[in-house]
């Protein structure tokens, strides 16, 4: 079953998604990567309805991309999560809505501070010191609960990740085998190994 | 179970003695599942005029834009601040707009408006999904725990409450009324206007 | 929805139905908005029309509104009583108003009741129903007293005593018994007030006050509780003892407060002081 989470820590976002690909009750691919870098200091999670999420995450990605290059200069996280929230919002107006559930986390290199927006596929933004979309939500959303702290540095931060990763491997029926790991911090975006 | 009640929150507004208080709960529930416990759900509209959005979170963020843009196009034409009364008109006509395919929220307002005399005056009003305005002499609720907020306020409430009455009054109803409530609660925020200043608090709460 | 233009077109806008049909596919029923189950009358007397409503307006199960007022202003000598949803009703009604006071305008003449009745059934047919305003319209015009009633679909009566709304049954029970064709003033207005008492004590969607409105050919007049100069014993005593809490019960954490700006002193720059400069006007 698809899940995502991310959290803050001091200076960083960590988001993490699995990587399994599914059509119906079969795993087609266990290599997807479904976290996007849509800016410098931006990185989206999403999850799904199949092929919305592809879709709507590369119709995100080129926006934020041409905002870049006429005007010199990224959106803030801010500004793009509720962007992103307004597409999903008017496409839920149309005939055929995506069905898409986002993290949405970001280094604002204005204020220096990290940035996590939880958006679903109602366009609902909330921002958040940690969020969780999929059923691993159920577990891990209590988890994080008493293990995050803001004020943790990475490895503190990847570890707490580690335990999350953990909780939904034990006690998910279904549960995903295999994650990818993404931060975010005043450097940029880079993928880590677990 | 209902689309008002799918994220869950409640909204309440009071009127004091030359006062009025708005408060409202910070939890943002997916369903049975808390997602955060600060979602502002409570916004300042001007200096004097605050407006509650409680029902389905995307309409909150959706209106919250929606009231800005016409809130500064109304200041930008009249060249003066909208007043509370016409304000609750114009969520009123918003939200009659959407007769047919509403949003669902159901808006507290709570403001003081400018006497001729230059003296001010509590105002408070809800309106429902479509825009019917309920004018309120002592209080207005709304929310998932508007049933219970109503028996509670009815108890609590009276007339001429001072500034820091009103909070502990306002404060006591919200928090016991939303602990009975599954979908509200998750912490609560109180916002008392006043002639001279605007008083925002947030409450320590039951977190279950 | 990124607003193309600052003007938005006039009328309804369907843009959240796809969404909520959507919603409500996937199993969330759709809410309902307050309605007023409502007992509505008006009645003929010798020199004109007395109007009654209740006071209740109510969300489900629950009582929304204790004193609301259901009857409407149309133009001066024209008003209307409305039950049903009351969104539909507040906003028809004020529609009609509106259009009326310009067809005055227009026309130069006082404005006539079935005109009122016309634009209101018209707008109703139109919408078929989906607005859910149940209207009692009445009024003195050039051609004398007027009474109809309006349903949601836009058919219309033209009788001597009507009643709609929940308590429509109780209160034409009342109408029934003692209505008579040219009765004074006083006897009318007893005869309002006790059909929307009818309705208010034994229709459960009807409760608190009576509002009533008496038109006649020059004058209005328009009186809201009158029940409260009769009865005060369905009115809620006053606390004997005071719920007041103790200050600092309430904990709390973290406190912002702002200042509001409570008067501005203006200075004017006059060239007399040499501070400002005046306005070139030549």
């Amino acid at each position: 079953m698809e899940t995502s989470f991310a959290l803050t820590g001091k200076g960083y976002v960590i988001v993490a998604a699995d990587t399994t690909s599914a059509r119906s009750i079969v795993k087609m691919k266990n290599d997807e990567d479904k976290i996007k870098t849509v800016s410098p200091h931006l990185l989206m999670s999403y999850s799904g309805e199949p092929g919305d999420t592809v879709q709507f995450a590369e119709y995100i990605e080129r926006n934020l991309r041409l905002y870049q290059i006429r005007n010199l200069y990224p959106l803030r996280p801010s500004a793009a999560a509720s962007w992103i929230r307004r597409s999903l919002a008017e496409s839920l107006r149309s005939r055929s809505p995506y069905s898409v559930n986002l993290l949405v986390g970001g280094y604002d290199t204005s204020t220096h501070e990290p940035k996590l927006y939880w958006i679903d596929y109602l366009g609902t933004v909330s921002e958040v010191p940690f969020a969780a979309h999929g059923y691993g939500s159920y577990f891990v959303l209590s988890l994080l609960d008493r293990y995050h702290d803001p004020e943790a540095p990475l490895e503190e931060g990847l570890a707490t990740l580690k335990r999350c990763i953990q909780e939904v491997s034990k006690r998910l029926i279904v549960s995903p085998e295999k994650y990818k790991v993404k931060v975010v911090d005043k450097d940029g975006v880079r993928e880590v190994e677990l | 179970m209902s689309i008002m009640d799918h994220n869950g929150g409640s909204v309440i507004a009071m009127v004091g003695k030359d006062c009025v208080a708005i408060a409202s709960d910070l939890r943002l529930g997916n369903q049975a599942l808390g997602i955060s416990s600060n979602f502002q759900r409570v916004f300042g509209i001007t200096d004097r005029i605050y407006l509650g959005l409680p029902g389905l979170a995307t309409d909150v963020n959706t209106l919250r834009e929606r009231f800005r843009f016409r809130v500064n196009m109304y200041t930008i034409k009249e060249e003066r601040e909208i007043e509370p009364e016409a304000f609750a008109h114009l969520v009123s006509s918003t939200l009659y707009e959407h007769r047919f395919g509403p949003y669902f929220i159901e808006p507290v307002i709570a403001g003081l408006s400018k006497t001729p005399t230059g003296g001010i005056r509590p105002f408070i009003a809800a309106t429902d999904l479509i825009g019917c305005i309920n004018f309120a002499k002592d209080f207005v609720v709304s929310g998932t725990a508007s049933s219970k907020l109503f028996g509670v306020a009815e108890g609590l409430w009276e007339p001429d409450l001072e500034p820091e009455d009103l909070f502990e009054t306002i404060s006591q109803t919200l928090l016991n009324a939303v602990d009975r409530d599954a979908f509200s609660g998750w912490g609560a925020v109180v916002h008392v206007i006043t002639k001279d200043k605007v008083i925002t608090r947030k409450l320590k709460a039951r977190m279950d | 929805m990124a607003q193309p233009s600052v003007y938005r077109s006039p009328g309804f806008d369907f843009s959240n139905q796809i969404r909520n049909n959507f919603l409500s596919e996937k199993g969330l029923p759709l809410p309902n908005a307050t309605s007023t189950g409502t007992t509505i009358v008006g009645c003929l007397f010798k020199d004109g029309i007395v109007l009654g409503a209740d006071t209740r307006a109510t969300e489900g199960d629950i009582v929304a509104d204790k004193n609301c007022e259901k009857i409407h202003y149309i133009t001066e000598s024209i008003r209307c009583c409305g039950a049903g949803t009351a969104a539909d009703t507040e906003f028809t009604t004020a529609l009609i108003s509106s259009n009326m006071e310009l067809h005055t305008l227009s026309s130069g003449r006082k404005p006539r009741v079935v005109t009122a009745m016309t634009m209101l059934k018209q707008m109703l047919f139109r919408y078929q129903g989906h607005i859910g305003a149940a209207l009692v319209l009445g009024g003195v015009d050039a051609t004398g007293p007027q009474l109809f009633t309006i349903h949601p679909h836009g058919s219309t009566d033209k009788l001597p005593y009507v009643t709609m709304g929940s308590g429509s049954l109780a209160a034409m029970a009342v109408f029934e018994s003692g209505w008579r064709a040219n009765m004074e003033r006083q006897d009318a207005l007893d005869l309002v007030f006790n059909a929307i008492s009818a309705g208010i004590f034994n229709d459960l969607g009807s409760g608190s006050n009576v509002d009533a409105c008496i038109i006649t050919a020059d004058n209005t007049e328009m009186l809201r509780n009158i029940n409260l100069q009769v009865d005060r014993s369905n009115v809620r005593p006053p606390k004997e003892r005071e719920y007041k809490f103790r200050r600092g019960t309430t904990a709390w954490t973290k406190e912002d407060v702002r200042k509001l700006i409570v008067e501005e002193d203006i200075t004017t720059l006059s060239s007399t002081t040499g501070a400002g400069d005046e306005m070139d006007t030549s």
